[in-house]
């Protein structure tokens, strides 16, 4: 039946699909396509091959062949190069990849990984694997008309629950085990059991729509995904919501709608803990994720510092203890990180991301000198300001040891303000006015954002993304702090700057909603399948060597990403041994074609 | 309140330690003079070079016997503070411009030891009332310490060489810095004010994430050794700090926290004599433990 809606299809479908590729997936289909086994799968697959050539005819595979290049010329750069693992040495026949071009047509471009081998250079590499991503419309079509058969024979239904499901890629669960049975058996779905998620999988099955790289992986090698965690983005979102200082706007609705929002984003956090406690504590030894889990306390603060006088006249100092303490606990265990940790030292983790670490004190700060308390702000700010200094100075030195942020990351430099601003507002509050320390401050911070804001090629050339949310939170913090000033000194020059700066971030904070949800609802390519995590514990035998067009460096910053998944117990601060059954190594070997080629079409990499 | 003739007892005993111990270096100055050389061409022994001033401008700060405004206090002051500041250009000075000795290869958690001379210094002149030799020796002690502090908590690669694993303790003088400064600049501004606060809550904080992490001072806690003594001071020092804080903020808090810390600090200084007692046959090797990197070789 499969094979009947593949051959259906095949008539239906534009020329680029080709007769002998869906020939190819039947063959496999009857081969026990999908087994649990690797080794079958990868046999499979080169049977599979095998059995095309004899089959197809000469002009089929020619035509084959040429229509897959022609496809690869039309489609952006494609490099899938995922890493595979080391042990693999015929990985590359039995990579299986998946295209997405402009048009948005899916291909099993199975013949065209003949070409990897050319991309590849015919290097050994260690390959890796991802999930397949969630990749738009298109792909949910291709996925409910069967076109993607490595899916079991399932009802259609929910693409992205499919996706999830996909057993390959058990060897980076992160679904808690006792869970999968009882929900698969609630869902009605078969599911297989433990083994093949114990066994060392070398998984060589990729299924990579593109543009979900580019989309979804930064990095020099496109290693990681999104920094930012969709949860914690979303708590960035309520940051700049505190309508406290915002002219003109009605707070109730908006403060309820941001309390709400908060409180999902919470729930959905918690249930990740609960579900996918795995992916948690990767997130943790991340060294940009890390530091989101500073951001829902950040968001609570200013939700505190924001409520309107109607709904809570006097908050209770003890709200101000209990934000304060998780901040408190994460911040001692993250400085003492750089000061000690060999392998998430300071030298080698620090990016700006890390200056969401140090706002949470001021912020803090501005809470509770706002409350009324007296030792506890200072305290912070004291801690806030110490490392705000050297990480700071750390930031402005660009150390040869520190690896570049990717392109992708570019709105988080953005954060370089945010520090100063809300630093300011805090020492205003705590001194009662806006005296020269926060003067200081403020103007810090607006030099920075002047010296960013004129560098607009810094901020192009790369395609939307959860981290464009890094601009909200400093024009806000910049924006309200200007108003601070100008209610200090008040003049034309303080009073339209504050008024320009106000609009800048109103607008910013609109657009990007607007983006944002037409990428999720509409577009659908806004929350890959989280790669960035899926990091394993071995580095690969094997050196890469990987065209990357954005960074300098390259085994170098293998390493620093490699180690930060290594704990080879030198580490003093590497407290858990990281998951043991993953054997590929990690993702940033994936690097390829730079960010430049989710502009423009071009051929795949030599 | 310790009665005066108990606390004159103690300073009695301290100042007759200090100057057996100061006659000791005095002897070896002069008859193991390349010994006192290779200390100072070690990147961490240097830093104890500051050490004999250090305890003397704090023993004379604490002197029953003279006011703070006598000329014995003036000429002892100036006596102990020229070692310091020439000390201070020749090591700061190198630091940014002698190549095998910058900042980035040498520095580690002793090098605080220079800052803390000069902030102890900074206290002993606005003790007399000298505001400003106390601000120009603060203000040398804290943009050097800002300098040290970054540099330290980058951990530039390869700057683990500089602290093998039984000099561990030393890390507990990175919040020994934060406390003199707030003591210096409490006597400097004469209130406990909103920046000694500061200094001192940076303080507490570092300690508090020193304590937290007892897994780094595991190796040099295996066996007794004259690291362990780089205990003492900061703790004294932060303890003194929360003392000055719970008299200016007369909260139960404060005083609790003054009373733990001072607990703490006179606990460790005891055991650390209890153990020095008991091992001194260990204490003092047959050489140096450091390994100094231009080692002459010098015969014990």
């Amino acid at each position: 039946m499969e094979s009947s809606e593949h051959l259906g299809l095949s008539n239906q479908d534009s020329p680029e699909v080709v007769p002998s590729l869906i020939k190819f997936i039947d063959s496999n289909e009857v081969v026990g396509f999908d087994s649990d086994e690797d080794k079958n799968l990868e046999n499979q697959y080169q049977t599979g091959f095998h059995s095309l050539t004899p089959s197809a005819t000469e002009t089929e595979t020619a035509a084959v062949h040429s229509q897959s290049g022609h496809s690869h010329q039309r489609t952006c750069s494609i490099s899938i190069s995922m890493p595979s693992s080391p042990l693999e040495v015929h990985e590359q026949n039995s990579k299986r990849v998946l295209f997405r071009d402009h048009d948005e047509q899916i291909f099993n471009n199975r013949i065209a990984h003949s070409y990897v081998p050319s991309t590849n250079g015919g290097t050994k590499q260690a390959k890796f694997l991802s999930a397949p991503i969630p990749a738009g419309s298109a792909f949910d079509e291709a996925v409910a008309l069967g076109l993607f058969p490595n899916r079991p024979v399932l009802p259609p239904k929910n693409p992205r629950i499919e996706r999830l499901k996909d057993t390959r890629f058990d060897s980076f669960k992160t679904w808690s085990g006792k869970f999968e049975k009882q929900l698969s058996h609630l869902r009605g779905k078969p599911r297989e059991t433990g083994p093949d998620a114990n066994s060392p999988r070398k998984v060589e099955v990729e299924t990579l729509p593109v543009d979900r790289y580019f989309d979804a992986l930064e990095g020099p090698e496109l290693d990681t995904l999104r920094p930012s965690h969709y949860v914690e983005k979303l708590g960035h979102f309520c940051f700049h919501k505190v309508p406290a200082y915002k002219p003109g706007c009605k707070p109730h609705p908006v403060v309820h709608s941001c309390c709400s929002i908060v409180a999902i984003v919470f729930v959905i956090y918690m249930l990740k803990v609960i579900f996918y406690f795995e992916a948690v504590r990767r997130e943790y030894y991340h060294p940009i994720r890390i530091n989101f889990f500073f951001a829902p306390w950040i968001a609570l603060l200013f939700l505190a510092i924001g409520v309107p006088p109607s709904v809570a006249q006097n908050l209770h100092a003890a709200l101000w203890y209990i934000l304060m303490t998780p901040i408190f606990c994460l911040e001692l265990k993250i400085y003492g990180q750089w000061m000690s940790g060999g392998q998430r030292r300071l030298s080698k983790v620090a990016n700006p991301s890390n200056h969401l670490s140090i706002v949470g004190n001021f912020v803090g700060a501005l809470l509770g000198a706002s409350m009324g308390l007296k030792e506890g702000p200072i305290f912070f700010f004291a801690v806030g300001l110490a490392h705000y200094t050297v990480l700071f100075v750390t930031l402005y030195q660009r150390l040869p040891t520190n690896e570049t942020l990717p392109k992708e990351l570019h709105p988080v430099f953005f954060l370089f303000v945010a520090a100063p601003s809300v630093a300011s507002m805090a020492w205003a509050k705590i001194q009662g006015s806006f005296d020269y320390g926060s003067r200081i401050a403020f103007f810090i911070a607006l030099f920075l954002y002047f010296s960013l804001a004129v560098r607009v090629n810094f901020f192009r050339g790369f395609r939307f993304s959860l981290a464009w949310w890094a601009y909200t939170f400093p024009m806000t913090g910049a924006a309200i702090a200007t108003i601070k000033y100008s209610n200090e000194v008040p003049n034309i020059v303080t009073k339209s700057l504050s008024v320009i700066l106000c609009v800048i971030a109103t607008l910013t904070v609109t657009s990007l909603l607007g983006t944002t949800i037409l990428h999720a609802l509409v577009l659908r390519d806004l929350f890959p399948n989280d790669i960035a995590i899926a990091i394993s514990d071995k580095r690969p035998k094997t050196t890469r060597k990987w065209f990357h067009r954005r960074t300098v460096s390259s085994d170098k910053d293998i390493e620093n990403y490699l180690k930060f998944s290594v704990s080879d117990g030198n580490d003093i601060e590497a407290s858990l041994a990281p998951p043991s059954s993953i054997t590929t190594t990690s993702i940033q070997n994936s690097g390829t074609a730079g960010t430049h080629s989710n502009q423009s079409p071009s051929g795949p990499e030599p | 309140m310790l009665p005066s003739t108990a606390f004159t007892l103690l300073w009695s005993l301290a100042l007759f330690t200090l100057a057996s111990l100061s006659l000791l270096y005095i002897l070896r100055c002069f008859l193991h003079f390349n010994m006192v050389k290779d200390e100072f061409l070690h990147h961490v022994g240097v830093n104890y070079l500051f050490a004999p001033w250090i305890s003397w401008l704090l023993l004379l700060q604490s002197t029953p016997f003279f006011m703070p405004g006598s000329n014995y206090y003036l000429a002892l002051w100036w006596f102990f503070v020229i070692p310091i500041v020439a000390l201070d250009i020749k090591i700061y000075g190198q630091w940014f411009t002698k190549g095998k000795r910058f900042l980035s290869a040498v520095a580690n958690p002793t090098s605080h030891l220079s800052v803390i001379g000069n902030l102890v210094g900074a206290r002993a002149a606005a003790k007399m009332g000298w505001s400003d030799s106390s601000i120009c020796m603060f203000s040398l002690g804290m943009a050097h310490y800002l300098v040290l502090f970054v540099t330290l908590y980058q951990r530039l690669p390869g700057s683990d060489r500089n602290i093998p694993a039984m000099l561990r303790p030393v890390l507990f003088l990175f919040f020994a810095a934060p406390s003199m400064a707030s003591l210096a600049w409490n006597s400097i501004s004469g209130t406990f004010d909103k920046s000694s606060k500061m200094l001192f809550f940076l303080s507490l904080f570092l300690f508090m994430s020193l304590v937290s992490r007892p897994t780094l001072f595991k190796k040099s806690m295996k066996k007794f050794n004259l690291a362990w003594w780089a205990y003492s001071f900061p703790l004294t020092a932060l303890a003194i700090a929360s003392t000055e804080y719970a008299q200016e903020v007369k909260s139960s808090t404060a005083h609790l926290l003054m009373l733990v810390l001072s607990t703490l600090s006179v606990v460790v200084s005891l055991i650390l004599m209890v153990f020095t007692a008991f091992n001194t046959n260990t204490v003092l090797p047959k050489d140096d433990g450091l390994q100094s990197p231009i080692d002459t070789g010098s015969p014990v």
